[in-house]
């Protein structure tokens, strides 16, 4: 199982499956934001949203600009787009079975009536 | 650190004027599957499908290129519920697993297909060319 040009869309995957990081990412929507900042909107410790960040960074989720004492973070959307793009061959694909579905058995009951 | 499921999972619904029996029998039946389970570009389905819980499943669509399809049945609950693996080049042969519900609306039946624990993506152009060749199925069988 070498095969890890898929691994990004892994850990895409992984870091949107926990609500803190779903919710940092919805915090970060409209702009950027201090890490001291997004830690003080949360009820946690600082070192947990460091690791939740660090997820989010890790799936290329999250921009770090560093300003002096300052880490500003801001949400990078492509990797979104990618995992977005493959669920929605997923979804077509049943949405045409199951339109094919429907037709075969819907035009079986005819014949057989 | 647990190599947690990715949450990736796509749910599908679709509310067809017959049975659940009907519509249930149709997953299990391999010449029914070889007419349905058949996206466009893919010229011939071929089922083999031994349908028992633990069982496996080989469905072969074949096209320019042939997709082998296979997986073990995990629920076979008739008319209510069918699970399934589900491993194809799609899941980069890693095992994803398809859960179809059949609930009663009346004298129609809503299929449910939950397909989830797709683990890996897969960025190769025949999947992407399906997805327009399965738009064109659609519309050839939505006379």
């Amino acid at each position: 199982m070498g095969e890890y040009k898929s691994a990004q869309l892994d850990n895409v995957f992984n870091a949107l499956c926990d609500p803190t990081r779903r919710a940092i990412l919805a915090r970060l929507t409209d702009s950027g934001a201090r890490v001291t900042d997004i830690a003080a909107d949360f009820p946690i410790s600082l070192n947990s949203i460091s690791k939740h960040i660090r997820m989010l960074e890790r799936a290329g989720l999250l921009r770090r600009s560093v300003n002096g004492r300052d880490h500003v973070l801001s949400l990078n959307a492509e990797p979104l787009a990618e995992a977005a793009a493959w669920i929605e061959r997923y979804r077509r694909f049943w949405e045409g079975r199951l339109a094919a579905l429907d037709a075969y058995v819907t035009s079986n009951k005819r014949k057989r009536k | 650190m647990n190599a947690a499921v990715a949450p990736a999972a796509v749910v599908v619904r679709r509310t067809i004027a017959a049975s659940a029996e009907d519509l249930f029998d149709a997953w299990l039946d391999p010449d029914a599957l070889a007419v349905w389970m058949r996206p466009g570009g893919i010229k011939k389905t071929t089922a083999k499908l031994d349908a028992r819980v633990g069982g496996r499943y080989e469905i072969v669509m074949q096209g320019d290129e042939t997709y082998p399809h296979t997986g073990e049945y995990r629920v076979i609950d008739r008319p209510k519920r069918l699970v399934f693996t589900w491993i194809s080049s799609g899941t980069e042969q890693h095992e994803s697993l398809v859960t179809v519900d059949f609930l009663r609306a009346g004298k129609q039946t809503e299929v449910v297909v939950t397909h989830e624990q797709l683990p890996q993506t897969q960025r190769s152009s025949h999947t992407n060319g399906w997805t327009s060749a399965l738009e064109r199925l659609d519309e050839h069988y939505a006379n």
